[in-house]
């Protein structure tokens, strides 16, 4: 078990922010934290990695690693750190990396030939793809049996594919190890796939708290398929209208009647909703 | 849009899917959706959208339709496109708006004044908003 609760100011784009996280966490779950950028989630795995101190009281399992006269430092806390951008030593082989934490070659192996890596161990890190690095770092985290998992955007320097790939690896590793783990991500289909708890901080402030489809499935009433969108433009057909909504990448229409016309504001935000019966689903053709 | 002010009167849930059963005026609605919007009990006043599109009507009614939602309307308006034809309808005292082909308009012989029956799916209907949450 995990309990946080701590303290402090930050600076954040919109002066003053205090961060301000009081939580409990469950041994070998794994939650993800989300919420816009500059919300405090770096700050938060920070100084649960004691690379930042804070005000308030961090405790692992019973021993404390921080309170209001003692910051246990991070090398002693049991900590794996896997970061956006790999931090690989580029002068040592993939193996030589994860030995260099613990000198425990049985582990190591085991560790790369559950990520299929083993061909590669000898291989140095600037010969390896973005995705092989990360799988990298993360066994490498992995190498001093951690008690705490933290991961940073791990994912979101690599393209879809990779990430989808490297999502069941992680899950693998965390069946396997039943590290508790805390990863940001901001990634809808990542949260879902791999966490079992979802916190959302906003304003140095935990704003929500749940699982992920309760956290994430935007809702309207009884409407389980909304997105929200920007209104293109309305266009009088016949005596219907239609309205176009930019969604993420793409250009969306929707029938509208003149009242719903007439109240709409082109330029504006708005939510697409429709009942979970209506949208037809079919393997993409691209 | 069209909206309905309605009392939630019956909730039958089977894992996470339900059939929601109201009353509007007198008249019984039901409607079959996903996990409960928020809020949501028997008893709650609730708001019920339906899309113009999702209205069909009948005219001299007769035989069983699987249509969960019958409501008895009359005609107040009818607007005619080149394709379409927007047909404005008054049931139980407030005005729904219906989409239909022009065609089907012509075939029924639809006339404002007539009086017809309004049809929606259960699938369709929805809540736009739970009140007094």
């Amino acid at each position: 078990m995990i309990e946080i609760a701590i303290e402090k100011e930050l600076l954040g784009s919109h002066g003053k922010m205090p961060l301000h996280v009081t939580l409990s966490i469950e041994d070998k779950s794994f939650v993800a934290l989300s919420g816009q950028s500059g919300s405090g989630k770096t700050t938060l795995l920070r100084i649960l990695a004691g690379l930042e101190n804070a005000r308030g009281t961090i405790r692992v399992d019973g021993e404390e690693w921080l309170n209001e006269k003692y910051m246990l430092a991070p090398q002693q806390r049991g900590i794996g750190f896997v970061f956006q951008d790999y931090a690989l030593f580029p002068n040592m082989s993939v193996i030589e990396n994860l030995l260099f934490v613990r000198q425990d070659k049985a582990l190591a192996q085991h560790l790369l030939k559950l990520i299929e890596m083993d061909e590669l161990a000898q291989r140095k890190p600037n010969t390896l793809s973005g995705g092989q690095k990360q799988r990298v770092s993360l066994c490498r985290a992995m190498m001093n049996h951690p008690k705490l998992l933290l991961m940073d955007e791990p994912l979101s320097a690599l393209d879809p594919l990779m990430r989808t790939k490297l999502q069941h690896e992680i899950l693998t590793l965390h069946k396997e190890f039943e590290t508790t783990t805390i990863m940001v991500s901001h990634d809808p289909s990542e949260i879902y796939r791999l966490s079992n708890r979802v916190i959302v901080l906003n304003q140095g402030n935990v704003i929500q708290d749940g699982d992920a489809k309760s956290v994430l499935l935007k809702t309207q009433g009884s409407q389980k398929f909304s997105f929200e969108g920007e209104l293109l433009d309305i266009i009088k057909v016949d005596v219907i209208y239609v309205a176009i909504v930019s969604i993420g990448q793409q250009i969306v229409e929707v029938v509208l009647d003149e009242s719903e016309a007439r109240e709409l504001h082109v330029g504006s935000v708005v939510n697409i909703s429709t009942k979970a019966f209506a949208p037809v689903i079919q393997t993409s053709k691209r | 849009m069209n909206r309905l002010s309605a009392i939630v009167t019956r909730i039958e849930g089977e894992q996470n899917l339900h059939i929601i059963s109201f009353d509007f005026q007198g008249v019984p609605l039901s409607m079959m959706g996903l996990d409960l919007p928020f809020g949501l009990e028997i008893g709650s006043h609730v708001i019920l959208g339906a899309k113009p599109s999702h209205i069909a009507i009948a005219k001299e009614l007769q035989g069983v339709l699987s249509y969960s939602n019958q409501l008895e309307a009359k005609i107040l308006r009818i607007e005619n496109g080149t394709l379409l034809c927007s047909i404005l309808l008054h049931v139980k005292g407030i005005a729904l708006q219906s989409f239909i082909t022009r065609r089907s308009s012509e075939r029924m012989g639809l006339v404002e004044g007539e009086n017809v029956t309004v049809l929606i799916k259960a699938s369709e209907l929805f809540v736009l908003e739970v009140l007094d949450v």
